[in-house]
């Protein structure tokens, strides 16, 4: 008697082999068989019309706060995803002393947006040590969840004040080799670092104070257990971002670890960038180095309001200089009617629309409801305005804390990063999944890469877009026993319509502590997540399972 | 006064940051000739713009390197 059969499904098994029709049958969290699998089970799942496929697995998160008290990672799960990785960019919540906390919060709230709610009443802050950690989270997970640890915790915990001011000693990097060796056999699955993030006082957080003797004797001990180092290179400049390339795979060479970085993004404006970091990445890899580009699906939107100035405007003098005033200089002037009557004719004589009139109102903000998700145009017309003149009015109108968006704005050219996102040494991942959460939508990427790359475009076939977000994956990482639809592999499944499959639109939900706001996108076409055999979701709606496991 | 030959800026875009702000992208030339490329986020971008005394981005154009730090250390 099996415990689950999925049935009729057309079965992608992570392999990138041809799919074909047939069932996954499910035993003690396992994958029992597969083909065409005869004899009962306790529960069943119609997938005719659909793919069965390995759950999917998000290599680059940040929701090491919210499994505290979300064991699914919503929205993560609803889209298929069925393992992540917290602990990226050198930031994660163990080890850490107690009177450490205030630091490492202002950390974490810099990248997650998070309010400070969720750090205050959302959880019982318990631990200090990893395993101290993993416990936590691991008594509630309906997702798996395949922990890095942040070196920029590790410097804290042996360094204190000193990890932000200073290289370390040979006493110190010792005692952070011990620690991280101590994570490592508690779980950790690696180790992040980051050359580029910043505390909540625009300080360089602990991991960039590391000079390369800490980091090569951490990357040793990461050799012990052949474990990932993560990072976080300084993308804003390629030429720096090649020259960490080869020092991640000295690293990698040296200690027989994998590593990865990220962004990569590909933006018209810097067409070579990509180009060259995966020219060098295959140079590195010809020599036996495993340095793993992360690049993601989604495009990148610019959002802005006017409480903030933003380089939308940086072809508009007037526009600058009004937005850079402080603000009660800059309410005064956008009060002003003729200096607002200059700004509008700054635009010529469309009055914006070619610039502006594509921007979409968000919500989440004081924005009033029935303009939210509209275009500027569309509103600008109504009112019987110019864009540029309702972008004005209606900030002005709630407290300038109306955000604007504008979409597609980098990363957008499908043909462009569908070659990219195919070849075979791009890491697909970097979605940030529980990041900057009340700036935009990090979920979805999935449902993206299946819309937009398989579907619309046909740059990768179905099996190859499975492949590249589960068994790859769990390669890369070392995840033994997932990503693959194998007897004995854990039963990871999700059963998707690949007709439809995809990411909604990007909608403000009030649903953190303290009833803090973020951005989601809803899973469409997919219609069941199985996490070590038990169903997690079904039919739009999350169950009671809490079969998830920190894994490694 | 001439100075030696040394780094300008040769011109300037903006571009979407990861992080979804608007961006700087500065494109520098090298007095031997070579181009590089470095990415301002918001504030920095503006305070450039500001050192350089750049109402628009095309003004950017020209000025040295040195602006960068100028702009990136004013308030
Ligand atoms: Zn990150």
């Amino acid at each position: 008697m099996f415990d689950v059969i999925v049935r009729n499904g057309l079965v992608v098994d992570g392999s990138g082999e041809k799919a074909f029709k047939g069932d996954v049958a499910v035993k003690d969290g396992l994958i029992a068989a597969v083909g065409e699998v005869s004899g009962p089970a306790r529960r069943e799942i119609d997938a005719g019309g659909r793919v069965i496929a390995p759950g999917f697995i998000d290599p680059h998160t940040h929701f090491d706060v919210q499994l505290l008290w979300d064991g699914a990672a919503r929205p993560a799960l609803e889209h298929g995803v069925t393992c992540i990785v917290p602990g990226n960019c050198s930031l994660s919540l163990a080890p850490l002393k107690a009177a450490d906390r205030p630091k490492v919060v202002g950390m974490f709230q810099q990248i997650e947006e998070m309010p400070p709610e969720a750090f205050t009443q959302a959880f019982d802050w318990s631990w200090e040590d990893f395993a101290g950690y993993r416990d936590a989270i691991a008594r509630n997970l309906s997702i798996n969840v395949a922990p890095l640890v942040g070196h920029s915790v590790i410097r804290l915990w042996v360094m204190g004040e000193a990890a932000q001011q200073r290289t370390a000693t040979p006493a110190e990097i010792a005692a952070m080799q011990d620690l991280l060796r101590e994570c490592l056999a508690a779980g950790a699955v690696g180790l992040s670092t980051s050359f580029v993030d910043l505390d909540e006082h625009g300080r360089p957080v602990p991991s960039r104070f590391a000079d390369f003797a800490e980091l090569d004797a951490l990357s040793a001990v990461l050799g012990e257990f052949g474990r990932m180092l993560q990072c976080v290179p300084e993308f804003y400049d390629v030429d720096i971002t090649i020259a960490r390339i080869d020092q991640l795979s000295e690293l990698s060479l040296k200690h027989a670890i994998p590593t990865t970085f990220s962004p990569v993004f590909d933006n018209t404006s810097t067409p070579d960038n990509a180009p060259r970091i995966l020219a060098r990445v295959e140079e590195q890899f010809a020599r036996g180095a495993r340095v793993w580009p992360q690049m993601q699906t989604r495009p990148i939107d610019i959002s802005f309001s006017l409480l903030r100035p933003s380089l939308f405007f940086a072809r508009l003098p007037r526009w600058v200089r009004v937005l850079r005033q402080p603000l009660e200089a800059r309410l005064h002037s956008l009060n002003d009617p003729d200096t607002v009557a200059k700004m509008v004719e700054d635009l010529g004589p469309d009055g914006g629309r070619k610039m502006m009139g594509g921007l979409i109102v968000r919500g989440g903000d004081a924005a009033p409801a029935e303009m939210v998700g509209r275009t500027l145009g569309e509103i600008a017309a109504e009112r019987g305005q110019v864009p540029a003149q309702a972008l004005i009015d209606i900030s002005l109108a709630h407290g300038l804390d109306v955000a604007f968006l504008a979409a597609d704005m980098g990363h957008e050219d499908t043909d462009r990063i569908g070659p990219m996102l195919a070849h075979p040494l791009v890491h697909i991942g970097a979605s940030d999944g529980g990041a900057h959460i009340a700036s935009f939508s990090t979920y979805g990427d999935t449902g993206y890469l299946f819309s937009e790359f398989v579907r619309k475009s046909g740059r990768l076939s179905l099996e190859h877009a499975v492949r590249k977000i589960t068994a790859e994956t769990a390669d890369i990482w070392g995840l033994k026993g997932r990503g693959r639809l194998t007897p004995g592999h854990a039963a990871d499944i999700v059963v998707f319509d690949p007709a439809t499959i995809d990411r909604a639109e990007e909608r403000p939900v009030f649903d953190m502590p303290g009833e803090g706001m973020r951005y989601v996108r809803d899973a469409r076409g997919v219609d069941a997540v199985l996490v070590n055999g038990e169903v997690a979701y079904l039919g739009g709606a999350y169950t009671d399972a809490k079969s998830g496991v920190v894994c490694v | 006064m001439s100075g030696p030959a040394e780094a300008v800026i040769a011109g300037a875009e903006i571009a979407a940051g990861h992080d979804g702000s608007a961006e700087l992208v500065l494109r520098l030339r090298y007095p031997n000739g070579g181009q590089g490329v470095v990415v301002l986020e918001a504030d920095k971008g503006l305070e450039l713009m500001a050192a350089c005394g750049a109402a628009h981005l095309d003004e950017l154009a020209g000025h040295s390197w040195r602006k960068l730090l100028e702009g990136t250390c004013s308030t």
